[in-house]
């Protein structure tokens, strides 16, 4: 005899419970609803992030253009003040690079040994110095030197030099002459060119005017300075600038 | 078709769904908001700019009046013309100060100078096209030493810097090139004959004294501009404009 199961086939045991008459049809929709909900959410969210942008966006170039033409429209205080400051640093530059003659001629006045005198004093800055005596050193190949102010008549890196010729009490005072000038300012280097009693003066090629005496040596002395400085750079809007109307003291 | 065709069936169908809504609506839209995000950020940084290029420009016009007193000033040092006159007046006034005698002034470098002559016009020749036109002179002078020491510093004075780094300005830039001194002539005397070597500066005739402006507003855009994109080694300014009036001269900053 055969057995008979009785049972309605949707409740018997073994089929997945829950699954229903759909047969989990409906799970599937339920969960795609879900996700299709997500979606929607999260298109929303982006739709609202792009309107949200784009205002501020748009606000943003509005903004950059009035500032832009407002900055435009200011371009000329902009030059003028760059102007300024061109001219500012060009003008220090040529202040920077100029040899202090009055100092030289004042340190030479405070080494000088007092049994010597001087009949001329010939200076330059630059090549001048060797061109009209041959020993002078480096002066020649400075003469060109590469600087930040090529403006200046006498650019950083010239070599400035004196030509001293005079007349001391012996050879042994010249000798101390040499040496004192070493101690002026600034000096690199101190050249001795001739010494040559009075008598002889001709050959020894020193200028014999002044007060020399009859048999106290002439000299030539070369002097030479630093080479001068390179300006350092200084920014023109912190430079303070101050004029009068007076004479130059 | 079987319960489970069904199933599998529907399962795709959501799923192609689903994917369409993705591919068509949300991947897109999502697309378009990084792709402004990044334009903000790049339009943001062009703000911050054009109000960086906006702020230096209200500063610059607040300063403008100071720049304008300093451009002026500055034209007495270097003035947008020769200007021998004021120069050989600013010489005479010291040296009559000094108890100098203010002998002869010849133009272009010369000559009968100090030795320094021909080396110097060689660098300022070298030099002038650079920035300020240079002009060659040779003064003499006749005068003790310490009188003519004392005239050198002063015409370095002119134009000078300040012990606390400013520039002060109270007459025409020159620039010591060559130095001679030697006996004027008198067996005995002390007085002495000093050939100076000196080079003034004169703005590019290119240029103006204050390249159009006045004292109220700047020049018109054009002009200012091409003024200002000059290279730094070139210094501003003029041609006909006189030198600064001495009522318009002060402290400026």
């Amino acid at each position: 005899m055969k057995a008979v199961n009785l049972i309605p086939s949707e409740e018997r045991r073994g089929r997945s419970a829950g699954v229903g008459r759909s047969g989990g049809a409906a799970y599937i929709v339920l969960g795609a609803l879900g996700v299709l909900a997500v979606l929607v959410l999260l298109y929303g969210m982006a739709r609202h992030q792009v309107s949200d942008r784009k205002g501020k966006l748009a606000t943003i170039t509005a903004q950059t253009q009035r500032a832009q033409e407002a900055a435009t429209a200011l371009t000329p205080y902009t030059s003028f003040v760059a102007l300024r400051e061109q001219r500012m640093q060009a003008v220090e530059a040529v202040v920077d690079s100029r040899f202090d003659w009055a100092h030289a001629f004042h340190e030479l006045g405070r080494v000088l040994p007092r049994e010597t005198s001087i009949s001329s004093i010939d200076g330059t800055v630059g090549g001048a110095a060797a061109t009209s005596t041959a020993s002078a050193p480096a002066a020649s190949s400075t003469t060109t030197a590469p600087t930040a102010s090529a403006t200046s008549a006498t650019p950083p890196g010239s070599v400035p030099a004196m030509t001293l010729g005079g007349c001391a009490s012996s050879q042994a005072e010249v000798a101390l002459t040499l040496q004192r000038l070493r101690l002026m300012d600034g000096v690199s280097a101190v050249s001795l060119q001739s010494s040559a009693k009075s008598s002889a003066s001709g050959a020894g090629g020193a200028s014999s005017k002044g007060n020399c005496k009859a048999n106290s040596p002439t000299f030539t002395v070369q002097i030479t300075f630093e080479p001068l400085p390179t300006p350092a750079a200084s920014s023109g809007s912190a430079t303070k600038l101050t004029a009068s109307t007076g004479g130059g003291q | 078709m079987t319960t489970r065709d069904r199933l599998v069936l529907i399962g795709v169908m959501a799923l192609a769904l689903l994917a369409a809504v993705w591919l068509l609506l949300v991947s897109p839209e999502r697309k378009t908001a990084s792709k402004l995000s990044s334009e903000i950020s790049t339009a943001s940084a062009q703000l911050a700019s054009a109000q960086g290029d906006q702020a230096s420009a209200q500063a610059a016009q607040r300063r403008y009046s100071a720049a304008y007193s300093s451009v002026v000033s500055l034209g007495k040092a270097v003035p947008a013309s020769e200007e021998v006159p004021s120069l050989m007046y600013q010489i005479a006034q010291a040296t009559n100060a000094r108890h100098v005698q203010f002998n002869s002034i010849t133009t272009g470098g010369g000559a009968s100078g100090a030795s320094a002559g021909s080396a110097s016009s060689t660098v300022a020749a070298a030099a002038a096209s650079a920035g300020f036109s240079q002009m060659p002179f040779t003064f003499v002078f006749g005068g003790s030493f310490d009188d003519l020491y004392r005239l050198f510093r002063q015409l370095n004075a002119a134009t000078v810097r300040t012990s606390s780094g400013g520039l002060q300005v109270s007459g025409r830039l020159l620039t010591l090139q060559g130095v001679k001194l030697e006996p004027a002539g008198t067996e005995g005397s002390s007085q002495l004959t000093g050939t100076i070597t000196a080079t003034a500066y004169v703005l590019p005739a290119s240029q103006g004294l204050t390249a159009g402006a006045t004292p109220t507003s700047p020049t018109t855009p054009g002009s200012a501009t091409s003024a200002s994109s000059t290279p730094a080694s070139s210094t501003p300014s003029s041609s006909s404009a006189a030198p600064a009036p001495a009522a318009t001269i002060g402290a400026v900053r």
